[in-house]
């Protein structure tokens, strides 16, 4: 499903250059967990912006669904990612004016799904996730674990083939964090793609295979048994 | 989707209700104002435009020695029958003021005029009853406006009546007509028959009675022009070749009459379009200064909805539909000013005639026209204060925007400097013009009248034979300081007269100004004899002249001038005995006249009474009963000089308390926009000021870190608006004959104006920054 070879990222500054990713290259197959692991700076997050096309890599190739994507343009990469790419934050990154289900409805309405038709999906993920009872709250009135779970549902509501997950449990306790994990488990098993960036070894065992990145390269793969 | 943006909008606006009422109070009170000069504007412009002729409707005037749009009242009939022609002529014999007796009550009414049959058909007035082909045919025939048919009819029917004016007519009611618009040249309350009065009229080309007008309607597609080129062959026909040579008779499209500011005896004082088009001015820089304000704050908001935006680009939003997320937010703000703008304007028009003596309707609010130029400026306010911040908004990179709140940088802040430069460059500007527009009215009311005005009533005298009674009476009482008859005080120039001195080389008659003054006069005014002596009684073939008229003379030394031999009107021979300084005896829009003050008992229409500042009231009372009981027929009335000369200068003073109004306004604005960036600033530097604080920084460092930013801003202001400033009053005040001088102090004023009210707007924003808990600040960082 993805395919990148040599990706290169760097940040420059007026004096120094530094280098994000290094050549890199990483097979994801379709229906695959995968957990990228490494110390802070090391690239993580960088790869997976690349990944999710909210960012551009500065060398190398990048193949989603047997498209090169390296050189789209931002409207190219951003009608691919709302069709097929789903975001689960560390942080939530939940829309503080919208209520639960606003919140959740928003990528259908990007998507151009009619009015109810989002309805229907809203309220199905949200049953899934158990958060239907709080509909009509909005973000602040929730509790950290009920704020992840509205975040994954707005990250599947849309049906994405690929969740791409930046420390989804960062933020909660271990309970919590538990639960989370368990839910993109169950995605993975429907058929979901999903890659996961974590400090947690605990989390990355719930995945299929770990990939430990230092200064923007693979340093290291584990396939869990 | 609309829906979304929509209920976003309005979670926005009670999320961040002060930023908000900033914006929408701003706006609405720039809407307000834009609506109402609009409407002030378009009703100077569009003065006498109510008829559907207008276009083709002109004025017969005189040009002899002056621009006079008063012409001979035998001008008309001649016209009628020379220039067949002409679809309409039509003659109107206009008054001030007459008495009025309905029954056993008299009025004292101002504007009404003797007008010909054919007035109704050149003028679209609204017939409510009585035919307007027939209605002033007849002599002794009388049309009311609606208003005057209440007051003296009530709920009763008015036709058929009777009314008594001035104590010589009786005239019956032949139609009543809808109040005629306010922004017309011809204001009349009431129409009497011109045949009431035929037999009174002259044939003779110089008779010139004040308020004798002549309108002409051309034919659809004749050029003006053509009749204009028959005019001296008209005035050598019928009145000879010398006034033919003397004379022209301009032809004045009636739409030009509010503008044209050459000619003397107008019924509403003309006024220069500049002053409106200034006002226009106005009207977009505080319209300008409104969406600054929006803009600046939008994108200084924008930081706190970077990470929104990050969200949505992430769930496949595009810039499009971010552009328009945040243009709807804009929109509904904007409506929000929009209507309570209208209501503001609305209830301010209800009081505009008290304020800026201009009569418009509330009701013209709902007109097609303004409606659809309320829909314009909507649009134009939505796009100019939204477009630039939506495109900031939208142009946050998510990866960015979703880091953390720090770690996005604010761009545009070179533009919102910019902004608030041109800001305070705007309110510069109008500072500075209000300031010069205050000089030039003290300077017209107050400096160089060569006379003293103080505490003067003017009465008027209808009977000269009880002259002598009334002044014994009023002088015995000790509220009356001084008195003296005349013709008119200082102020009022209503007589002139021809004027040669062969002797001197003045061959050809000139116009003067006369007055004819009893001998308290000179004292009493504190005129300032040059040389000679004053006015005395029976100096009958004596004259004091003014130095205007020295100088036409060829005199340079008053001395010289006494003695000298002048004729008046081409006949009547007077001696020179002295020399008055120049006095200002008409506006300060034109240069002074020559003026002749001479004795003639028979003229004294005017009694100039000056009182005792003490118990003005009950003096003022004591007058009137004094006056009542020697003409008991008429009705009271007096008018205080300075209120005269202040009349002299109605349009300025409409104009002046406009631009004091709309500026004070479009400065008010402009501090909503400033006090809201401070605020924002102050809350974006709060762990700056916290760090500076725990290294020991005092308060007023900290105040000085907020303020000297500020100081640039307005000292760069205010090279952008000290030319623009200058430029623009100097050629305002390039209006006026005599007029003040603009100096380095009204520019020293609008700057350090400027720095106060910048301070006053920001001080308490930046001492709540600098007094704030530094361990309160960084723990929340």
């Amino acid at each position: 499903m993805i395919k990148i070879t040599d990706l290169e990222k760097f940040y420059r500054t007026e004096e120094v250059e530094t280098i994000a990713l290094n050549k890199l290259t990483i097979d994801v197959k379709k229906g695959e967990f995968v957990a990228i692991m490494g110390p802070s700076g090391c690239g993580k997050s960088t790869l997976l912006n690349i990944l999710g096309m909210l960012d551009d890599p500065d060398g190398g190739s990048y193949v989603f669904n047997g498209v090169e994507v390296a050189h789209f343009n931002e409207r190219k990469r951003a009608d691919l990612r709302k069709h097929n790419i789903g975001f689960v934050f560390q942080s939530f990154n939940l829309i503080d004016e919208l209520t639960v289900f606003e919140n959740v409805e928003l990528p259908l309405i990007y998507t151009g799904v009619p009015s109810s038709e989002r309805v229907k999906r809203v309220e199905e993920v949200l049953d899934k996730m158990q958060i239907m009872h709080r509909r009509n709250h909005y973000p602040q009135q929730l509790s950290g674990g009920q704020q992840q779970r509205v975040a994954i549902a707005r990250a599947v509501v849309n049906k994405p083939k690929l969740i791409l997950a930046d420390e989804p449990t960062g933020n909660l306790d271990s309970s919590n964090g538990n639960d989370v994990m368990e839910l993109l488990t169950d995605l993975n098993e429907h058929g979901t793609t999903i890659i996961m960036v974590t400090h947690s070894e605990h989390d990355a065992r719930y995945s299929h295979r770990i990939i430990r990145l230092l200064d923007g390269q693979t340093v290291m793969e584990n396939i869990m048994i | 989707m609309y829906r979304n943006y929509f209920i976003i909008a309005l979670r926005n606006i009670r999320r961040n209700l002060s930023y908000a009422f900033l914006n929408v109070f701003g706006l609405t009170l720039g809407i307000a104002s834009c609506l109402v000069i609009f409407l002030i504007v378009r009703n100077e412009l569009n003065y006498d435009s109510f008829g559907h002729k207008a276009d083709r409707t002109y004025r017969v005037t005189l040009h002899a020695i002056d621009y006079n749009s008063n012409v001979s009242t035998a001008i008309v009939p001649t016209m009628r029958v020379d220039f067949p022609e002409l679809e309409q002529v039509t003659q109107v014999f206009y008054q001030h003021e007459g008495l009025i007796k309905v029954g056993q009550s008299i009025y004292k009414e101002k504007n009404y005029a003797f007008a010909d049959k054919y007035l109704p058909s050149v003028f679209d007035y609204q017939w409510i009853v009585g035919d307007p082909k027939t209605a002033l045919a007849e002599p002794n025939t009388i049309v009311l406006t609606e208003t005057m048919a209440k007051k003296y009819f009530g709920q009763q029917n008015a036709m058929g009546q009777v009314i008594n004016l001035e104590k010589q007519y009786n005239l019956k009611v032949t139609g009543v007509i809808k109040d005629i618009p306010g922004n017309t040249s011809l204001p009349f309350n009431f129409l009497v028959s011109l045949e009431t009065i035929r037999k009174d009229l002259s044939n003779f080309f110089w008779s010139i009675p004040g308020g004798s007008y002549a309108f002409i309607v051309l034919p659809q597609n004749l050029a003006v022009s053509r009749i204009e080129s028959k005019i001296p062959a008209f005035i050598k026909k019928n009145w000879g070749a010398d006034i033919a040579k003397a004379a022209k008779l301009p032809l004045q499209p009636l739409k030009d009459i509010h503008f044209d500011q050459r000619y003397i005896n107008n019924i509403v004082t003309p006024t220069s379009k500049e002053t409106y088009w200034v006002l226009a001015g106005v009207a977009l820089l505080i319209i300008v200064t409104a969406c600054i304000n929006f803009i600046n704050l939008a994108t200084a908001q924008a930081i706190k909805r970077a990470k929104e935006v990050g969200v949505r680009k992430v769930l496949g939003a595009n810039r499009e539909q971010l552009i328009g997320q945040f243009l709807g937010e804009t929109t509904v703000l904007v409506l929000l000013a929009v209507f309570m703008g209208v209501v503001i304007a609305a209830i301010f028009l209800t009081q505009a005639d008290k304020w800026l003596d201009i009569k418009i309707g509330a009701e013209q609010l709902g007109e097609g026209g303004v409606i659809a130029w309320i829909v314009v400026l909507t649009v134009v306010v939505i796009l100019l204060s939204g477009l630039y911040p939506a495109f900031v908004q939208s142009a946050f990179q998510p990866v960015e925007s979703l880091k953390s709140k720090a770690g996005i940088s604010l761009k545009g802040l070179t533009l919102r400097k910019s902004l608030v430069v041109a800001q305070f460059a705007i309110s510069q500007i109008l500072i500075v013009g209000t300031i010069i527009v205050a000089h030039q009215m003290d300077y017209f009311k107050n400096k160089d009248l060569g006379f003293n005005k103080d505490a003067i009533i003017s009465v008027g005298i209808p009977d000269q034979a009880k002259r002598d009674v009334l002044q014994q009476q009023l002088t015995a009482d000790p509220g009356v300081k001084d008195i003296s008859f005349s013709s008119g005080a200082p102020a009022y120039n209503n007589s002139f007269t021809s004027l040669s001195a062969k002797e001197l080389g003045l061959t050809k008659d000139d116009v003067t100004e006369v007055k004819f003054i009893d001998e308290r006069y000179t004292d009493m005014f504190g005129l300032k004899m040059l040389a000679g002596n004053k006015i005395t009684k029976d100096t009958l073939h004596h004259v004091v002249v003014n130095e205007t008229l020295m100088h036409k003379l060829g005199i340079r030394n008053p001395q010289a001038a006494i003695g000298k031999k002048v004729t008046l009107n081409g006949n009547y021979d007077a001696y020179i005995t002295g020399i008055v300084q120049d006095f200002q005896s008409e506006s300060k829009h034109k240069q002074r006249r020559a003026c002749v003050l001479m004795y003639n008992p028979k003229i004294f229409f005017t009694a100039s009474i000056r009182i005792q500042p003490a118990a003005m009231h009950q003096t003022i009372d004591h007058i009137g009963k004094i006056w009542s009981a020697q003409f008991h027929d008429n009705v009271f009335e007096y008018e205080f000089l300075d209120e005269h000369i202040a009349s002299l200068y109605k349009q300025e003073q409409k104009a002046y308390t406009a631009f004091g109004l709309f500026s004070s306004i479009a400065i008010l604005i402009g501090c909503l926009g400033l006090y809201g960036l401070i605020a924002f600033a102050a809350s974006q530097r709060t762990k700056e000021v916290g760090i500076r604080k725990v290294l020991g920084a005092p308060i007023m460092s900290i105040v000085g870190l907020f303020t000297k930013e500020f100081v640039w801003l307005i000292l760069i202001a205010f090279f952008i608006a000290a030319p623009i400033g200058y430029f623009m009053m100097d050629k305002w005040l390039q209006n006026f004959a005599y007029h003040v001088n603009i100096g380095a102090t009204t520019f020293l004023i609008a700057i350090a104006a400027s720095f106060i009210i910048a301070l006053i707007t920001i001080l308490q924003q930046v001492i709540k920054a600098a007094l704030a808990n530094p361990v309160k600040s960084l723990r929340s960082e």
